[in-house]
């Protein structure tokens, strides 16, 4: 490494003089802010080496071919980073969340489109399905969803309402619920008109029975998957919880706290959920941390 | 763990074999590895990445003092992590032939 190699031949410089000077800033806008100056930093020093002559055989053969795969190589690892990072900012959050509800309504309704043909009679047997077989399942199903709701974890320090966005935390709450639920529903009606369509078919008026099982499972088993999922969110962001932990020992006479803990990756809090819940009101303890511990908390701060 | 899962996703492809193994022979840049695993820049880098997410390699930056010494500028090395050598072990079992294709570094003091 301490040894320096020869020069290469100037017009293979000057081409990687170009990557450098105008490649690199290009491609470094698709990295992260707080990533980039290391990526570039280490592309800068990867060229020097190059440029004095790291070099072998197979390279002074093809130039031009070689400076297009740096080139490629280069723009490809800024949009891994870039993908990645994105990926991984949006993993868990609400707007995820809805996105794929959305885009699973979206496909669903594009294969019933495609299995019936045409836009009018896909709207004739969706209504037909809404209001002979959906809507005597789903009414009682959304009534005992809501019912058997799972309660909202108690903030442990509760202040004035926080407004973190254009709405107030709780607002926001409500509102992602609302959405999530709606969507939901939409996709469990699709799911469930998706799976009639064969079974009517083959069955004919038969088919009805099964028909309706069927929509008591997917309806009942997406609203609660729906609702046992807004309560592992973060009440600041909405965003997943993740990295649960187990604390304190199980105790022999059930009165001292034992359970699991789980964080909000943006730093915001944790969610502490008790492994009895008992009616001496264990409920699930949103405690929301000082933005100064923000940076112990946050996956950002991680190598 | 990670290992196991990489394994069992069949995520340990034939490239990722090859790079593991360049680093543990002692390549710990990216053109070194792409000099002599022959692959292209649009491969290695990103398997790069993607394995320090994993936590199968781990990256430092160079002493700053010493690359100014020496007149050049500090570099970035990739270094196997503990998983990393489980997953380059497991790796090398699996492809007795990566043992041939690529040779030890000069002066690799592993």
């Amino acid at each position: 490494m301490s040894e320096r190699p020869a020069p290469l031949p100037t017009d293979r410089l000057n081409r990687l003089s170009q990557l450098d000077r105008w490649l690199l800033p290009v491609a470094s806008n698709l990295i992260p802010r707080a990533k980039r100056s290391d990526w570039v930093k280490e592309w800068q020093a990867e060229f020097w080496y190059l440029r004095h002559g790291e070099c072998n055989a197979r390279r002074q053969r093809n130039r031009v071919v070689e400076i297009l795969s740096l080139a490629r190589g280069m723009v490809a690892d800024a949009a891994w980073i870039g993908m990645n990072s994105l990926r991984e900012s949006k993993r868990g959050s609400a707007q995820s969340c809805l996105v794929q509800l959305a885009l699973s309504c979206v496909a669903c309704g594009a294969v019933e489109l495609f299995y019936e043909g045409s836009w009018r009679s896909l709207l004739n047997v969706f209504f037909r399905y809404f209001i002979g077989r959906f809507m005597l399942v789903a009414l009682p199903a959304i009534f005992v969803a809501f019912a058997t709701m799972p309660r909202r974890p108690r903030k442990c320090n509760r202040g004035q309402a926080r407004v973190s966005g254009m709405l107030p935390d709780n607002a926001r709450w409500n509102l992602f619920l609302t959405v999530k639920v709606g969507l939901s529903l939409i996709l469990g009606f699709l799911v469930c008109v998706l799976t009639s369509l064969p079974v009517g078919k083959a069955l004919g008026h038969n088919g009805d029975w099964i028909d309706v099982i069927v929509s008591t499972i997917v309806l009942t088993t997406s609203l609660r998957l729906a609702l046992d999922d807004q309560k592992h969110r973060c009440q600041r962001c909405l965003r997943l919880l993740r990295e649960p932990v187990r604390l304190g020992p199980p105790s022999y006479n059930l009165l001292d706290w034992n359970g699991t803990e789980l964080v909000c990756a943006d730093g915001h809090g944790s969610l502490q959920v008790p492994e009895m819940q008992g009616s001496w009101c264990w409920y699930d303890l949103w405690v929301e941390v000082d933005p100064s511990w923000h940076r112990s908390f946050s996956s950002e701060t991680c190598p | 763990m990670i290992l196991g899962v990489l394994m069992n996703s069949g995520k340990l492809s034939h490239t990722v074999a090859i790079i593991l193994k360049a680093l543990s022979l002692g390549y710990q840049f990216g053109f070194d590895i792409m000099e002599v695993t022959g692959l292209p820049s649009g491969t290695v880098y990103p398997a790069l990445r993607r394995l320090e997410r994993d936590g199968l390699v781990s990256s430092n930056w160079e002493a700053e003092q010493q690359a100014l010494q020496e007149q050049r500028p500090a570099r970035r090395y990739y270094t196997l992590t503990r998983p990393g050598k489980e997953a380059e072990a497991t790796a090398t079992k699996r492809y007795p032939l990566l043992s041939r294709l690529i040779p030890e570094k000069a002066g690799n003091t592993r």
